[in-house]
């Protein structure tokens, strides 16, 4: 069954001859406007699909890593990050019990370690340590095994001084086989000797003995996952039953890892795909603008076909193929360019693209035909949609009328209820909660709002004219009465200016809001003179660590007036989301500006805490995710059985953006009985050397490469850098689409005065000058340009509140107040109208030309 | 009112200028009628352009009301038609957006003096009482063609350069509105210069011309 009306049957056959000699016309007489608008197709395809293309290989690169690290084992049982009693994993001896099931074929113990590796430079890098059985992890991840150097012997997989680092580890250290690798366990480093390699991909990784890496890293009898090939025809759940796990170790299927991973950066990608797709989108309302251009220069072409016998749905089926050639075009031409900016991407940038989730890996270019097709449709589909209009323009053209040349006048007004429509749509799309944990509907809701503003232009210039009294001069009762008749092309004229307004206010409020709360907030969390750390991430707090009685020392040295010490670690509390943070840290005096949290609410006082309950204070990530409101309980894998922590209040957390937990570092020390320390906030008495307190520090430690420095002004200074940095790309956006905006006035406004020469020429007889004519033309401009700036801005705000409110906490489960820089704003919206009003006056230089002078005896 | 002097024209093409008219000499007094016949394709309508200041000549002289056009720029030339000229055309040329009324006022608006009573009485001499408020697609060929009459008189210009007027007409409308014109000019003093092709519209006129490639002449039926 056909998708088409019975109508369209017979159209192809019709427009097919025609079509391509006259396009073909068409584009030589106008290769650079109809370049611009293949040029905007493509540069939006480009951009959305080299967006994919990176995400896609980084993710699968990242994802090949983790299944090759990971094998391929039919179930996997694995504790928490955070410690049981203060060390890693669980014990040991559970691994006894699990290998003798009669269930289980193969069973291979694993110990991870994330720490630090000592570069030739004396730099530290991250490292992950995997301590195996080489035995049994063969048939269960035969790509993690190690491959011996040559003149090393097949045992040395046992010899618990041997490394081997994969092709990233050596590069970034730059090691060779027999030399010494340093890794960090504790205050102390670790030597080893690089026997060979592992050919897994991404980040540095290094693989050794697991009884070396029990015994070098402190973790004796202890692991950190049991990987299972089963016994076919073993039913997992009776397996789990039969093995009565401990409350702490989790089963995990192989899909879950590679959930995992996806999940870590899926919002980032999501959003990050959105934004490439405004490209698109904005690409579209270009197109909209040249063929509306087009379609108004061959009216009279058009007209004349009509006249001998095309019909008016075929006059429509031509302009919309043509636009699907141009999008077609516009499509392969982005796929090529796409591909490109993909490859340099992932050569020089590492497939990262500044979201830090895919660190330490160089993905190759992984390129599938349905992505291809998919953004090739997409490309074809904007631009057909951007031809739309037009093509019902040329579907309506009165052939009679037309040949004599004389504009027409739609006296209707066009009906709110669309638009009004689409608006109440849109709210209600926004105030959706998300599908498959991403703002879809929100986006929805954001495309919906646009659209109905566009589609509300004309009641807007309307109600506005409504206000203007009849002038009693030419030029104001011209420029004023063209408006007032002519409300729908208002809409083609300033369509781009409202879409391309709103998004701008939209992204100006959102970013100015983010980076307000970020501000705040970094006021508020770093309320120290200097900081210190001995590791970069809470997995990597289990082996850089700091002793506990580093505080005190620190404490003690001169210049330094106070200390606050706390723990980090990474804590999993489910097995298909990546793991939260743990922040174990005094709690004092509520009132301490140094010891408080940005709550998001007041919390709930101690005293709510029943007998052996913990307080905890969590991220709005750990609520979004976890459910953990303020008063709700939450068990935390510390202890066997694990901890139960109430929560007394909820924190605002920019960091980290799959939950934190603060919880007081008493109860974590009761737990755990683990009183090591990571990170250390310093205030200095007046006239310290921050320089000398940073060199005492260092000096306590056997390694002064083992301490990481920043001081609170540095830190706010950088992240506030990282924060324009990640957002520099919205300003080019905005810029993009404000130029495109101003394009389509441009366009619809030279249409406009293409369609109507013989009015203006009409004009030039009457005794209107030059200036008098093109005033006439700018005035309408300004008039449709006031409108569009108002309900662009109207319109931007509604969006921006839209992307504050949902988008930003169900992407990313952070919330943040509403700021509304009306400076920026004022200047914004002044900067377009000014824009507009100049860009009307440039089109209308050629109502007063000479050929629209003479147009009053041109017969079509 | 009208003084041409020696005026030639050429079209500049590829294969070089190509003449439309030359040695043009012309002279229209207040009040008088003319009728210029010609041959399509001869330059009649370029001959009202130059005379209007809306295209320049390559020789000769224009003069109206005692001023040459070749002194004046070409929005002293804007100003020149805006203060003495009144057009018709042979497809009316209303302004859709604006009403009848607007439409007729619209020179008086131009000149900085609107007058409600100066249009009410045209549109009132030219049989369109009443239709003041309507837009010009809600009236017909001969009603519009009335308009534009109208708007061409409303301002009391010295001349009047009519090109084809009844051209979209049938005959029994054109002749009601040639007389129309005919008496609009009579009545305001004005000189008027019709272009056609119609020897029924020419037998109005005072005086008949032609328009040759070699200047005008006196038309012998």
């Amino acid at each position: 069954m056909s998708l088409l009306p019975a109508s369209w049957a017979h159209i192809g056959p019709v427009i097919a001859p025609l079509m391509w000699p006259l396009m073909r016309r068409e584009w030589q007489h106008h290769p650079w406007r109809h370049a611009v608008a293949l040029l905007a197709v493509a540069l939006g395809v480009a951009l959305a699909y080299s967006v994919h293309l990176i995400n896609t290989s980084a993710l699968a690169e990242f994802s090949s890593a983790v299944r090759t690290a990971n094998g391929e084992p039919d179930l996997t049982l694995r504790a928490p990050q955070a410690a049981l009693g203060g060390q890693a994993g669980f014990d040991d001896a559970l691994f006894d019990r699990v290998a003798a099931d009669p269930g289980v074929e193969i069973a291979s113990p694993v110990l991870e370690v994330d720490t630090y590796a000592q570069a030739a430079d004396g730099k530290r890098v991250a490292m992950r340590v995997l301590g195996i059985d080489t035995l049994r992890a063969a048939p269960l991840a035969p790509g993690l095994l190690p491959k011996p150097a040559s003149g090393e012997g097949n045992l040395v997989v046992l010899d618990p001084d041997a490394a081997f680092p994969n092709p990233a580890a050596r590069d970034r250290l730059g090691l060779a086989d027999g030399q010494a690798m340093l890794l960090q366990a504790g205050p102390a480093w670790q030597r080893l000797r690089v026997a060979g390699t592992t050919p897994v991909g991404g980040a540095p990784l290094v693989v050794m003995d697991i009884a070396a890496a029990q015994q070098r890293f402190g973790l004796q009898g202890r692991l950190s996952r049991i990987d299972l090939r089963l016994v076919p025809g073993t039913q997992r759940a009776v397996l789990l039953a039969r093995l009565n796990l401990p409350a702490a170790v989790q089963p995990v299927a192989p899909d879950d890892a590679e959930q995992r991973v996806s999940n870590l950066s899926r919002a980032y990608r999501v959003n990050l795909t959105v934004l490439a797709l405004v490209a698109l989108f904005v690409g579209a309302f270009l197109v909209f603008s040249v063929v509306s251009l087009s379609v108004a220069q061959r009216t009279p072409g058009f007209a004349l076909l009509g006249v001998l016998g095309m019909t008016a749905l075929e006059r429509r089926a031509m302009v919309l193929a043509e636009c699907a050639v141009l999008g077609a075009a516009g499509s392969l031409l982005g796929l090529a360019l796409g591909a490109g900016m993909a490859l340099g991407a992932l050569r020089f940038l590492a497939g990262d693209l500044g979201g830090g989730y895919f660190p330490g890996i160089t993905p190759a270019l992984h390129i599938g035909p349905g992505s291809a097709l998919l953004f090739a449709a997409l490309g074809t589909a904007s631009a057909v949609v951007g031809g739309w209009w037009p093509a019902r323009q040329a579907e309506h053209i009165a052939p009679a009328q037309a040949l004599k040349g004389m504009g027409l006048v739609d006296t209707t007004a066009p009906p709110a209820w669309p638009g009004l429509a689409l608006l109440v749509g849109g709210t209600l799309a926004a105030c959706a909660p998300p599908l498959f944990g991403l703002p879809l509907a929100a986006y929805l809701g954001v495309a919906a709002l646009l659209l109905g503003g566009v589609a509300l232009v004309p009641c807007v210039v309307h109600a506005v004219l409504l206000w203007v009294p009849p002038p009693r001069g030419a030029l104001a009762l011209l420029a004023v009465q063209r408006a007032r008749f002519q409300r729908r092309t208002a809409t083609a004229a300033v369509a781009g200016v409202v879409a391309s307004l709103a998004l701008s206010v939209a992204l100006t409020v959102m970013v100015a809001s983010f980076r307000t709360g970020v501000s705040q907030w970094l006021d508020s969390v770093l309320p120290a003179d200097l900081y210190a750390r001995s590791a970069g991430s809470s997995a990597a707090g289990e082996q850089a660590w700091l002793p506990a009685d580093f505080s005190a020392r620190a404490a003690a040295i001169p210049g330094v007036e106070r200390v606050l010490a706390s723990r980090t670690r990474a804590l999993m509390l489910a097995s298909d989301r990546p793991s939260v943070a743990l922040i174990a840290r005094p709690f004092g005096e509520p009132a301490d500006p140094a010891q408080a949290l940005p709550m998001v609410e007041p919390p709930l006082a101690p005293s709510v805490l029943k007998p052996g309950e913990a307080g905890v204070y969590v991220s709005e990530a750990m609520v979004a995710l976890y459910g953990a409101k303020t008063g709700s309980t939450l068990l935390l894998p510390l202890a066997d059985p694990p901890a139960t922590a109430r929560v007394l209040g909820v924190w605002r957390d920019y960091a980290r953006q799959f939950g934190a937990i603060a919880i007081a570092s008493s109860d974590y020390q009761r737990m755990t009985g683990d009183t090591r320390i990571n990170d250390l906030a310093l205030w200095l008495a007046p006239g310290a050397d921050a320089g000398a307190v940073q060199q005492a520090l260092r000096s306590l430690l056997p390694d002064p490469s083992m301490l990481d420095f920043a001081a609170s002004a540095d830190l706010r200074v950088l992240s506030l850098r990282i924060f324009d940095r990640s957002f520099a790309v919205t300003y080019y956006l905005q810029a993009v689409a404000i130029a495109i905006g101003l394009v389509g006035i441009a366009a619809s406004l030279s249409a406009q005065v293409l369609a109507r020469r013989k009015e203006f020429g009409l004009l030039a007889h009457l005794g209107l000058t030059r200036g008098q004519v093109v005033a006439v033309v700018a005035g309408e401009g300004a008039a449709w340009v006031a409108a569009g700036t108002l309900v662009g801005l109207v319109l931007g705000l509604a969006v921006s509140m839209v992307l504050v409110f949902v988008v930003n906490p169900q992407s990313f489960h952070w919330t943040m107040q509403l700021v509304l820089p009306w400076g920026r704003l004022a200047l914004l919206c002044v900067a377009v109208l000014l824009a507009g009003i100049a860009t009307a006056a440039f089109s209308a230089r050629s109502a007063a030309g000479r050929s629209a002078v003479l147009s009053v005896k041109e017969d079509w | 009112m009208l003084h041409i002097r020696g005026l030639g024209k050429s079209f500049h093409t590829a294969s070089g200028p190509t003449p439309v008219f030359d040695d043009v000499s012309l002279q229209l007094q207040p009040g008088e009628f003319v009728a210029l016949l010609g041959e399509s394709g001869v330059g009649k309508s370029t001959l009202l352009n130059c005379i209007a200041g809306l295209e320049r000549a390559d020789r000769g002289s224009v003069a109206i009301a005692g001023t040459d056009l070749s002194g004046l720029s070409d929005d002293g030339c804007a100003r020149l038609r805006r203060n003495r000229l009144g057009f018709v055309f042979q497809a009316f040329h209303v302004l859709p957006h604006l009403t009848v009324a607007d439409n007729v006022g619209l020179p008086l608006r131009l000149l900085g003096r609107p007058d409600a009573d100066r249009v009410h009485t045209l549109l009132h001499a030219v049989g369109l009482d009443g239709l003041g408020e309507r837009l010009p697609a809600q009236l017909s060929g001969g009603q519009l063609q009335r308009v534009a009459i109208a708007r061409a008189v409303v301002h009391a210009p010295g001349l009047l350069l009519a090109d084809e007027p009844t051209g979209n007409l049938d005959p029994t409308t054109a002749e009601r509105v040639l007389a129309l014109l005919q008496t609009q000019v009579r009545e305001a003093g004005a000189a008027c210069l019709l272009v056609t092709h119609s020897a029924a519209a020419a037998a109005r006129a005072d005086r008949v011309l032609r328009l040759t490639a070699d200047g005008i002449l006196p038309f012998t039926p």
